[in-house]
């Protein structure tokens, strides 16, 4: 299978490979940064849907 | 700090909410009736408004911007809202947006039966209409960020991410396919021609897919199934990372639609390698969906609306992997232009978007009516039969798909294709297609429930058109977290994000589309390719109109079973002057670009009129009115200067003397015609789409040396 994708772009593997690299440090950097992620913000961010109508609201004013 | 008190607009919500329900039935009906026309040609209804070339269009079109749009919309404007904690910007901007839309589709139900089409899929709407959709989208935008503005809630959820998303991208994907030339006021050619009109179509068309029918999707998954499921959803981080992932690599899948094509290798290449890459971002939605669900299946036993969902969910997880499957080079040549398309779709269509939305329409209606739904046990027959009609519109279509497509390549131990008559396999195939008809059915029966079911919800309940909520407004001097993570302070600022996704989508976008559009060594030419006569390009116009591209294709793969089957394969330099391209996607009936030549005048004629005459069985609607309807030549030079400032090497002042060399063509043709005994006048119709077929593919058949 592979075989098909090397023969296909000779003369252009740069279109190839620059556009895999660059997926590959864009997916890496994303992977770091969201281990750097702290719990609460996540919980919180998470929650957000649950806590828009009016009786949420309510009840996280009294709390 | 005093909590703000204001009012959710539900009344927009609701409006766009009984849009989608009208048009899912219209566009449902209008699939129905096509799906029947397919192996009951009378259904066509013999006249040429609703022949089916020409409301396979108008189906495509109301599923997807007025079904799935209106849903969209109903679902952005509750959630968003909530999210944000902010009445819609503007009401006023809110009517115009909903209006506007409909009219849009208004337009396109006048439109597109009268053959007023650009030919492009998903995209036929002429110019007029074409400004008009973006005016109303920057309407939306507007509106969308407005309300971000304004926003009581520091941080976005995902869900807003994938809204923005949906909202720059298209706008981006419409205005990059919609470069037209105008001649009239609902006439106009694509500036790009053959191979590069093809990459820009399939790269909207692709996208369309993407961010139409799928990220706003997913923002509304995001919001809706937690609060239906009554817990978070699974995994944050996962939703930020596919995210990402999913609007970087969706951009660059466009090029399998166009595999074995004359497409560069490169690019074909290209679009299977991040086709096969979008099975993770796809299945990290669909995973985070489902998981959401974790410790709540015994809810999902009890509530028909999660019900619908985990079905959706199992459909896009299913139909996301099917794709890249399908661009596998090998399965694409057996797949492409047969029915197994057709299913995949409809398992996306059907099953996610169409389950996602009768969902979070039996959530939202009695939420904002202030009552329970009429019925649980009507909607849970929904879910069964329309489940049922999934499955059974599905399932006939591969079965389908995979017997036609192994027919056309079957070779007899001579060597000889064992099914050289591709009407054969057409016969073959009919009483799937008409199984197909009742899964529709079924499911359109499912629809017509849930629309009585709702209106009777409606009815019980009132609306609360203006819902009191208070929440705290923001703080004006905002401190920075201390942590400083990226994401959170992306997630605080709208603009920013947007810059972001519109980067993401354009790097793919220029690194696939550039090289092909500015280098000309990408598409060689061929010297023994010429414009198109006057008659000719009057006829390619006809062709246009009645829609032929929906069932016929006009691109040869480099296969045997093709070339033995039509002749030459195609080459770039052969679509050099096509504006637009017409290679079709759909192989209804047999292969046409090498059509010229093939068969004589009259048989053409005796075919156009009733395909039944010629070849028994077929399921071609008749074209009798090209007999009686006089060709317009009076845009001639009009469509003549268009072409060439298109590029088109007509010689200056051709356009003068173009009529008269179009009349003597026609001429010729009766008169090649009267040798048969058919009595017809020059001035006809028919007379052009003759001349048109008859051109098709002769180019290369005189001379096959490429200059380059």
């Amino acid at each position: 299978m592979f075989k098909q994708f090397t023969e296909n772009i000779s003369g252009n593997q740069f279109y190839l490979l620059f556009s895999l690299s660059l997926f590959l440090v864009f997916f890496i950097v994303v992977t770091i940064l969201l281990f750097k992620m702290k719990k609460d913000h996540v919980d919180s961010m998470s929650d957000m849907p649950l806590h828009d109508s009016l009786n949420d609201t309510l009840k996280s004013l009294q709390s | 700090m005093q909590p703000e008190k204001f009012y959710y607009d539900n009344k927009i919500v609701r409006n766009f909410g009984i849009a989608t329900i009208v048009w899912g039935i219209i566009g449902m009906l209008v699939g129905l009736l096509v799906a029947i026309q397919l192996y009951k040609p009378a259904m066509n209804m013999g006249n040429q408004y609703t022949t089916f070339g020409r409301i396979r269009p108008l189906h495509t079109n109301a599923v997807i911007f007025a079904f799935v749009g209106n849903a969209i919309f109903m679902g952005v404007y509750y959630s968003l809202q909530r999210l944000l904690k902010a009445r819609m910007f503007s009401d006023v901007l809110s009517k115009i947006h909903f209006w506007g839309w409909q009219l849009i589709i208004i337009s396109a139900v006048i439109t597109l039966p009268l053959g007023i089409t650009t030919s492009h899929e998903y995209a036929e709407l002429e110019w007029p209409i074409d400004i008009a959709i973006t005016l109303i989208w920057v309407v939306f935008g507007i509106n969308m960020f407005g309300t971000i503005f304004k926003r009581r809630e520091r941080h976005l959820y995902v869900a807003i991410w994938f809204y923005i998303a949906t909202f720059v991208t298209v706008a981006v994907l419409h205005i990059v396919n919609s470069f037209e030339l105008p001649i009239s006021f609902l006439k106009s050619y694509y500036l790009f021609a053959g191979v590069q009109d093809a990459l820009v179509q399939w790269w909207y068309g692709h996208n369309a897919v993407a961010f139409f029918l799928t990220t706003p999707y997913l923002g509304m998954m995001y919001y809706f199934l937690p609060k239906m499921a009554n817990r978070p959803i699974y995994s944050y981080k996962l939703s930020i990372l596919h995210f990402w992932a999913l609007i970087f690599i969706y951009i660059w899948a466009g090029p399998h639609h166009l595999l074995y094509t004359t497409l560069p290798g490169w690019a074909q290449s290209l679009g299977v390698v991040f086709s096969i890459m979008l099975i993770a971002p796809s299945w990290g939605g669909m995973i985070n969906g489902l998981l959401t669900l974790r410790g709540a299946w015994d809810k999902v036993r009890d509530d028909v609306i999660l019900k619908f969902m985990v079905v959706g969910l199992t459909a896009y997880g299913m139909a996301t992997f099917e794709g890249p499957m399908l661009s596998l080079k090998q399965v694409n040549a057996i797949g492409h232009f047969t029915d197994w398309i057709i299913a995949h779709v409809h398992v996306g269509a059907l099953g996610w978007n169409g389950f996602l939305t009768f969902a979070i329409l039996y959530w939202l209606i009695p939420r904002i009516y202030r009552t329970e739904l009429y019925s649980k046990k009507l909607a849970s027959w929904h879910f069964w039969i329309g489940t049922l009609g999934i499955l059974f519109y599905a399932i006939p279509m591969y079965w389908s798909g995979f017997t036609q497509g192994l027919m056309l390549k079957e070779f007899t131990q001579e060597g000889m294709l064992k099914y050289p008559n591709f009407l054969e396999t057409t016969m073959r195939i009919i009483p799937m297609h008409v199984m197909r008809s009742i899964g529709g059915t079924l499911y359109l029966g499912g629809v017509i429930m849930m629309a009585y079911n709702l209106a009777k919800t409606m009815l019980k309940g009132s609306l609360v058109a203006n819902e009191a909520a208070e929440a705290m407004p923001l703080a004006p001097n905002y401190t920075k977290a201390q942590d400083g993570f990226w994401h959170r302070t992306l997630e605080r600022r709208p603009i920013q994000m947007l810059v972001l996704s519109l980067v993401v989508i354009l790097i793919g976008t220029f690194v696939e589309l550039m090289p092909t559009l500015t280098i000309s060594s990408n598409i060689p030419t061929i010297a023994s390719v010429k414009p198109y006569t006057p008659l000719e390009l009057q006829g390619r116009d006809i062709y246009i109109r009645e829609g032929c591209v929906g069932c016929h294709s006009q691109t040869v793969r480099p296969f045997r079973s093709e070339t033995e089957r039509y002749g030459e394969y195609s080459k770039a330099g052969e679509f050099v002057y096509d504006h637009p391209f017409l290679w079709g996607s759909k192989r209804t009936g047999p292969d046409l670009q090498r059509e010229g030549g093939k068969y004589g005048n009259a048989w053409h004629y005796n075919h156009l009129m009733d395909p039944r005459l010629m070849s028994p069985g077929s399921i071609m609607p008749n074209y009798d009115w090209l007999i009686t309807q006089k060709l317009d030549t009076s845009n001639t030079a009009d469509k003549i200067n268009a072409m060439r400032k298109l590029g088109v090497p007509y010689a200056p002042g051709y356009e003068k003397v173009a009529n008269r060399d179009l009349n003597k063509q026609a001429q010729d043709i009766a008169d090649n015609l009267a040798k048969d005994h058919i009595k017809v006048n020059s001035n006809k119709e028919i007379i052009a789409i003759i001349a048109y077929l008859q051109r098709l593919g002769t180019d290369i058949k005189a001379n096959k040396t490429a200059s380059n």
